[in-house]
């Protein structure tokens, strides 16, 4: 390896008389560098002046066979010794700022000459001589220049105030001139050495500055000067032996989140955070330094104080917690409600006695779990962060239960709360806290949401929240009032189900807050009038209750008599609100129940009752699972049991199965229903395989998927359809009873009932498709137009027909699987639209035509509509021997004209104007005219919203849009079909401004 | 990134009616030929090839460059309906992007029926169930062809939204022929009026027969290369692409039961995004369009889509003269997909070609005076869209 050299560098070194830059100077010259040995010869203390001590260290050089000249100035005259250099060599490549004098003493006794003197030898000085080789480095792309500073800069030291200030004022003098040189290849750091010398001889023993030798700390100048080395704007702590580099070092801190008031007291609470150097950052230079501050210039705090920090606590999720409950805890949580107060009463029963199979769940215990979680946090002191209050400061504002089905005798619960929602009410804060609870399959079983008021916590200019009053009583007579005296003994009871706050038991407590006597948990009344809801409107079945959201406004005391009344707002909520009877205060307001339409099912558990049925029995193997036959027994077991279904539900349905094939009719229309084999009609059928019928019923497939998956046919009223939704609600004890007793017993089904072909005079679907045939063979080009192939499946009575029109010339026959399109739909239908009596689109969006495959390819059957008629005729009457009476079998709509409806423009139009009439503020609203063109009648209307009062008159004028549809149409939007759809299905023809129809809301149901 | 790509060489064959024009294997080596004699490249420098075609038997690409030379190299065959010949091109950039290649041939063709387009494969799932389904749940469906029912209805749901004139989509149609008449390479020359256009026999509202592209026979292709390949060719400042992007459908097209978002605004509105970030440019910087104007409708959803206009605005946009010389863009220049042509596997590439000579400004009658920046959005039902953005230094 060879050694550092610097042959042909100039440096200068100030102050290179003694110690350590006199080391400096003999280790650059020994290695080929130029030096100007710099000294004013003057005392460790600034003062004197002598050319000796730099003559001599210039000699030693010479000596060594190295060159170097003196120079005496003073570092104040920085220029001068510069130019010496460029006056000997032409040049300057090194400065080593080296200098230094001493003036310690201690603060209180240092004078401003004591200051002055350091500050201008020691930061002055540098300056000028860098200053005046500066301009040299950067136009030579080249310099190195070497600051001294000291340990007593860096941490302070006593006695040199003056002097640490000079030191460390270089560290931030050189870092600078690091970035500035860096382009130019001009390096600069900085020593802070300690080493023996003429400086340290007074803070240090004579033994130990004597071990420091000068020559420990020259080989770091050496090699920050050589110009292989490329670091710059580095501090370093050399000397004894040691070298070593010095960073910055700066905690992670603690951020404040902008835009609210930053207090004294934030930096306090923060000061661990603040110098906590477990985790630190090493900034290098200000743009790291700045990093996280301008990081935090677009945060906005969502505001807080001292009792609340809406930034940490909005959105906080608490660990999840679990617990349990059992029949046991209903039923104490049931009497403390109330429930029970007549030991007679079959609808308070219910949730008393849980040997009773009628035994079931208060769902407003929903709330009893959660509310015992926040307890039980509380109590561990396990708050959200951000909520610096305790249970003083608030109050329960409002609360929201809601059961996803209904609550199970026991059940073990995972709670999952979460700060959902926090709102500056000025006084105080409102937080929302939201409880998730689930089962132990995961699913969600109850949903609360506690609402309260955090008194002191608002004012910090957040947003107020929602403040719109809800569930407000209506101003008419309530539809319901229960009255039920508290027994005075109450509170005492209810706070057995985990409420233990002391205000309701302890007299003396509640005194200190203000209250006479110990008074009713809210949540309580709460539960009081949940139970007064179910009996008055779900016929005492809590099942239906689906959710309670309630303000509690007023306080109650025990023995105190509750009013509550009731209003039915639709047919799934009734608002409602108590009073106390005493004191005619409201003390529940803004409070509704919502009830379910259907008692939500439990989620399918992975071994599905029914199958799990049979365990015994003769009929069938005991370990099979149900038939479609017992299913069907099951079906009419429930209807049976529900005698009001029929009357719900209004409809019969047809089930087709096959393999084996059956079919079954439901009839939920006619007196209490009724199940029974066979049937050829009904409002809406279904057909499927026995086998996905059994595992539908068995819960081993959905009904939905099959559909969609095409293994489910529906037709007729496909809406009909959904309200067999109540065969997820059959009692599925009950159903493995019905099967069993049905395996004991030996089952026979009746015999299918036989076809019943209607024979009047109307063509038959064969005689159509007889038709269609013969237009086949007349038109021999239609397969090369069409190339398709089409399968009609009819139903009622069950017939398939294969079009062909895509082989050949074509063909019609009868049965067949598949094609390119299939076609479901009723055989009346079908006789129908060929006779031109129904529209083949009309009969899909009504849900009578469903089309699978290529539904493009449907389209192309328009060239039924140009069959002959006459040519139909004749078809049809050779089938029938030519005996039948052609005209009246004619499949044409001369022959068969459709029923004529009468036209509603009429009444249209003259209700419209009524309503115009009527409604004056129509034309500001619409303000436009509005022209109707109709035909199926032939008629014109303008419609004038935008003058005057606005009218209504017969006949066409300019307007500013324009409605061209059918008179059918025009009953399908007084119906109620929206304007806007039936425009997109080209029903309605709209020129002008369509955006004026959008106004045009108020057609909808003119016709009542 | 990957490496820039420069389209040294264009070229494409007049499109012609079905029936009129050469067989797919001709007219592609036309195009092709055309393609590489501009870029003064032989064939046996191509290191691959990317060819688009939708109707045909497999390997109809191999037959079409064979013509050009058996020299062995990787042919691909490329199908993704409409945006087919846009496909070629993504996928032929991406080999000279990725260091693959040095020198590429995409290449489009195709070789329609008379009629409307339909579906060939009825024995099998259509690709175009699920536009199909949300089109008869929100409209229906009637004898109309299909894609215009489905871009129609996507007019008529804008129509509502935003009270736009019958006439508006004529005018699109107007534009386009008034465009198409400098183009020799074009289906139709003659000029329309927007009353001829209106009159025309409705297809299905708001679209007349005028409004809609015509079934096209015709070719089209592009030589690509990296900066080195040109360098070494003496190319100096070829056009370049400058950012491209695919999409396929995002949930909107099915759930949100709207026709516009079915037929692909959305899709349409993410690729633009992705070629303005990955350009750094922004509508504004662009000066010709080249845009999938298969229905008079979709040319005015795509303006709001490639945000030439804001949403809503393209009436104004039009009435503005914005989409046409001395407006703020030309779109179409060549006539676009209405009176071009459209063929669908060579579309892409037409397109492509159009640009590459609005770039190097030898675009005859049609110039668009000191066009930069050239903008070119394809689209296919099923579906996808890509976004070629091209710039000239």
């Amino acid at each position: 390896m060879s050694d550092l050299r610097f042959d042909g560098r100039v440096a200068i070194i100030t102050g290179a008389g003694n110690g350590l830059g006199r080391a400096h100077a003999l280790l650059l010259a020994s290695r080929g560098c130029k030096v100007v040995v710099n000294d004013l010869g003057g005392a460790a203390t600034g003062g004197g002046k002598s050319s000796a001590a730099a003559d001599k260290v210039v000699e030693e050089i010479k000596a060594a066979g190295g060159e170097a000249v003196a120079n005496y100035d003073s570092v104040e005259d920085g220029d001068k010794i510069v130019q010496t250099a460029l006056d000997t060599w032409k040049r300057i490549d090194i400065v080593v700022n080296n200098a230094g004098i001493l003036r310690d003493t201690s603060f209180k006794k240092l004078t401003p000459e004591d200051w002055d003197l350091i500050y201008r030898v020691h930061v002055l000085g540098a300056f000028k001589v860098t200053k005046a080789a500066w301009d040299h480095m950067l136009e030579a792309g080249y310099g190195r220049v070497v600051f001294t500073a000291s340990a007593a800069g860096i941490y302070g030291n006593f006695g040199q105030a003056n002097y640490a200030m000079a030191k460390l004022g270089l560290v931030g003098f050189s870092n600078t001139l690091a970035i500035e040189g860096k382009k130019k290849n001009v390096r600069v750091n900085t020593i802070a050495p300690i080493a023996g010398s003429r400086l340290t001889e007074t803070v240090l023993p004579k033994e130990i500055t004597d071990a420091l030798k000068p020559e420990y700390v020259s080989p770091l100048v050496a090699w920050l000067a050589h110009e292989d080395c490329e670091e710059t704007g580095g501090l370093f702590e050399v000397g004894g032996g040691l070298f070593t580099k010095l960073r910055w070092e700066r905690t992670e801190g603690k951020t404040f989140k902008l835009g609210r008031a930053m207090t004294p007291d934030q930096v306090k609470n923060a000061w661990g955070q603040i110098t906590d150097f477990s985790k630190v950052t090493h900034p290098t230079d200000i743009t790291s330094s700045m990093q996280p501050i301008l990081g935090n210039l677009n945060t906005k705090a969502l505001g807080g104080n001292e009792f609340i920090d809406v930034d940490a606590a909005l959105g906080y999720e608490f660990p999840p917690q679990k617990s349990s409950y059992d029949q046991r805890d209903l039923e104490l949580y049931a009497l403390g409600v109330g429930a029970g107060a007549n030991p007679l009463d079959e609808g308070e029963l219910q949730y008393l006695n849980e040997m009773s199979d009628k035994f079931v769940a208060l769902p407003t215990f929903g709330v009893v779990p959660a509310l015992k979680l926040v307890f039980d946090m509380a109590k561990k002191g396990e708050t959200a962060p951000g909520m610096n209050y305790g249970f003083d400061r608030i109050l329960h504002g409002e609360q929201l239960t809601e059961v996803r089905r209904p609550l199970p005798p026991q059940a073990t619960l995972t709670h999952k709360a979460k700060i959902k929602e926090i709102w500056d009410k000025g006084k105080g804060a409102v937080v929302v806290t939201a409880i998730s609870s689930e089962d132990e399959d995961g699913n969600e079983l109850v949903y609360n949401e506690l609402t309260t008021f955090v008194r002191g916590a608002g004012g910090w200019g957040g947003e107020r929240g929602p403040s719109a009053d809800v569930n407000v009583a209506p101003d008419r007579k309530p539809d319901a009032v229960v009255t039920e005296k508290i027994r005075d003994d109450q509170a005492l009871l209810y706070r057995l189900s985990g409420d233990i706050n002391p205000l309701h038991v302890d007299p003396n407590f509640a005194k200190a807050f203000g209250f006479d006597k110990p008074i009713l948990h809210g949540l309580c009344t709460f539960g009081f009038a949940a139970r007064h809801v179910i009996k008055s409107f779900c016929n005492n079945d809590p099942r239906l209750f689906k959710s309670v959201k309630v303000r509690f406004s007023e306080s109650v005391f025990p023995g105190e008599t509750l009013v509550t009344e009731m209003w039915k707002d639709g047919d799934q909520r009734i608002v409602f609100r108590c009073k106390v009877k005493e004191r005619d205060k409201v003390v529940i307001s803004n409070a509704a129940i919502e009830l379910y339409k259907e008692i939500p099912k439990a989620p399918e558990k992975k071994k599905p009752a029914a199958a799990a049925t049979a365990k015994a029995g003769a009929g069938r193997p005991a370990d099979a699972p149900p038939s479609s036959a017992e299913a069907f027994a099951v079906i009419r077991d429930h209807i049976e049991q529900h005698g009001d279904l029929a009357g719900q539900i209004g409809k019969t349905f047809l089930f087709k199965l096959t393999g084996p094939d059956s079919a079954w009719t439901i009839d939920l229309k006619n007196g209490k229903g009724g199940v029974t084999e066979g049937g050829d009609k009904a409002d809406c059928t279904l057909e499927m395989s026995d086998q996905d019928f059994c595992d539908m019923v068995a819960g081993k497939a959905d009904a939905q998927k099959l559909y969609f998956g095409g293994k489910l046919k529906i037709s007729g009223d496909v809406m009909a359809s959904q309200k067999l939704m109540f065969l997820k609600k059959i009692d599925q004890a009950r159903a493995i009873d019905v099967v069993m007793k049905l395996r004991g017993a030996s089952g026979g089904a009746a015999p299918a009932a036989g076809a019943a072909p209607a024979a009047d005079g109307e063509p038959t679907a064969a005689e159509a498709f007889a038709v269609i045939r013969d237009y086949l063979e007349q038109n021999k080009g239609m397969p090369s137009q069409i190339g398709k192939t089409y399968l009609f499946r009819l139903s009622g009575p069950d017939s398939a027909w294969t079009i062909d029109l895509k082989n050949g010339d074509g063909a019609v026959t009868e049965g067949g699987t598949t094609a390119d399109c299939i076609l479901d739909m009723s055989d009346q239908d079908f006789r129908e639209m060929v006779a031109g009596k129904a529209d083949a689109q009309k009969l899909y969006f009504a849900g009578k035509l469903k089309i699978g495959g290529d539904l493009m390819a449907s389209q192309k059957l328009m060239f039924l509509k140009k069959i002959d008629p006459k040519r139909a005729i004749e078809v049809v009457s050779k089938l029938r021997g030519a005996s039948a009476p052609a005209a009246a079998a004619a499949p044409a709509k001369a022959a068969a004209p459709a029923a004529k409806k009468d036209p509603v423009a009429g009444s249209f139009f003259k209700a419209l104007g009524e309503r115009i009439a009527k409604t004056p503020g129509l034309v500001s609203e619409v303000g436009a005219v509005v022209a109707f063109k109709v035909t199926g009648p032939d008629g014109a209307w303008t419609v004038d919203l935008k003058a005057g009062k606005g009218g209504v008159k017969e006949g066409a004028s300019a307007a500013d849009l324009t409605l061209a549809l059918a008179d059918d149409v025009l009953s399908a939007i007084s119906k109620g079909e929206a304007l806007r759809d039936l425009y997109q299905r080209g029903q309605v023809r709209v020129d002008g401004d369509p955006r004026i129809a959008h106004k045009l809301t108020f057609l909808k149901g003119l016709l009542g | 990134m990957g490496r820039r790509v420069n389209v040294i060489g264009v070229g494409m064959t007049k499109f012609q009616k079905p029936g009129a024009s050469d067989e797919y294997n001709v007219m592609a080596v036309k195009a092709a030929k055309a393609a590489l004699e501009d870029a003064k490249v032989s064939y046996p420098e191509v290191e691959q090839a990317f060819v688009g075609y939708v109707f045909g038997d497999s390997t109809c690409g191999q037959r079409a460059v064979y013509e050009l030379g058996l020299t062995g190299i990787p042919v691909f065959n490329v199908n993704n309906n409409c945006s087919t010949g846009s496909t070629a091109l993504m996928l032929a950039r991406q080999a000279v992007a990725g260091g693959m290649a040095e020198c590429v041939l995409a290449l489009g063709f195709e070789k329609m029926e008379k009629g409307a387009l339909g579906s060939k494969y009825t024995d099998r799932t259509n690709p175009l169930e699920w536009q199909a389904g949300l089109m008869s749940k929100v409209q229906g469906f009637n004898q109309a062809p299909p894609a215009a029912q489905m871009f129609g209805g996507a007019g008529r749901e804008y129509r509502w939204k935003y009270g736009t004139k019958r006439e508006t989509f004529a005018k699109v149609s107007a534009k386009a022929r008034k465009h198409a008449a400098n183009n020799p390479y074009a289906l139709f020359n003659d000029v329309l009026s927007v009353e001829e256009i209106m009159a025309s026999p409705e297809v299905f509202d708001p679209l007349t027969r005028y409004q809609c592209c015509p079934p096209t026979c015709g070719a089209a292709a592009a030589i690509l290369c990296s900066d080195e390949f040109a360098k070494k060719h003496g190319i100096t400042k070829p056009v370049y692409i400058a950012a491209q992007a695919m999409t396929t459908d995002y949930e909107s097209s099915f759930k949100e039961d709207s026709m516009i978002k079915m037929v692909g605004y959305d899709m349409a509105k993410a690729c633009a995004k992705k070629v303005y970030d990955e350009a750094s440019l922004g509508p504004e910087d662009v000066d010709v369009v080249e845009l999938h104007d298969c229905f008079t409708a979709n040319e005015i959803l795509t303006y709001e889509a490639l945000g030439l206009c804001p949403e809503g605005g393209a009436e104004k946009f039009i009435e503005d003269g914005d989409n046409t010389y001395g407006g703020k863009f030309v779109t179409n220049p060549s006539g676009g997909l209405l009176s071009k042509g459209h063929p669908l596997g060579a579309t892409g590439l037409a397109q492509c070609t159009e640009l590459v000579w609005q770039l190097r400004g030898n675009s005859d009658k049609r110039q668009v005076d000191g066009a930069k920046v050239a903008l070119q959005h394809n689209l296919g039902l099923g579906g996808a869209c890509v976004i070629t953005m091209y710039r000239a230094d």
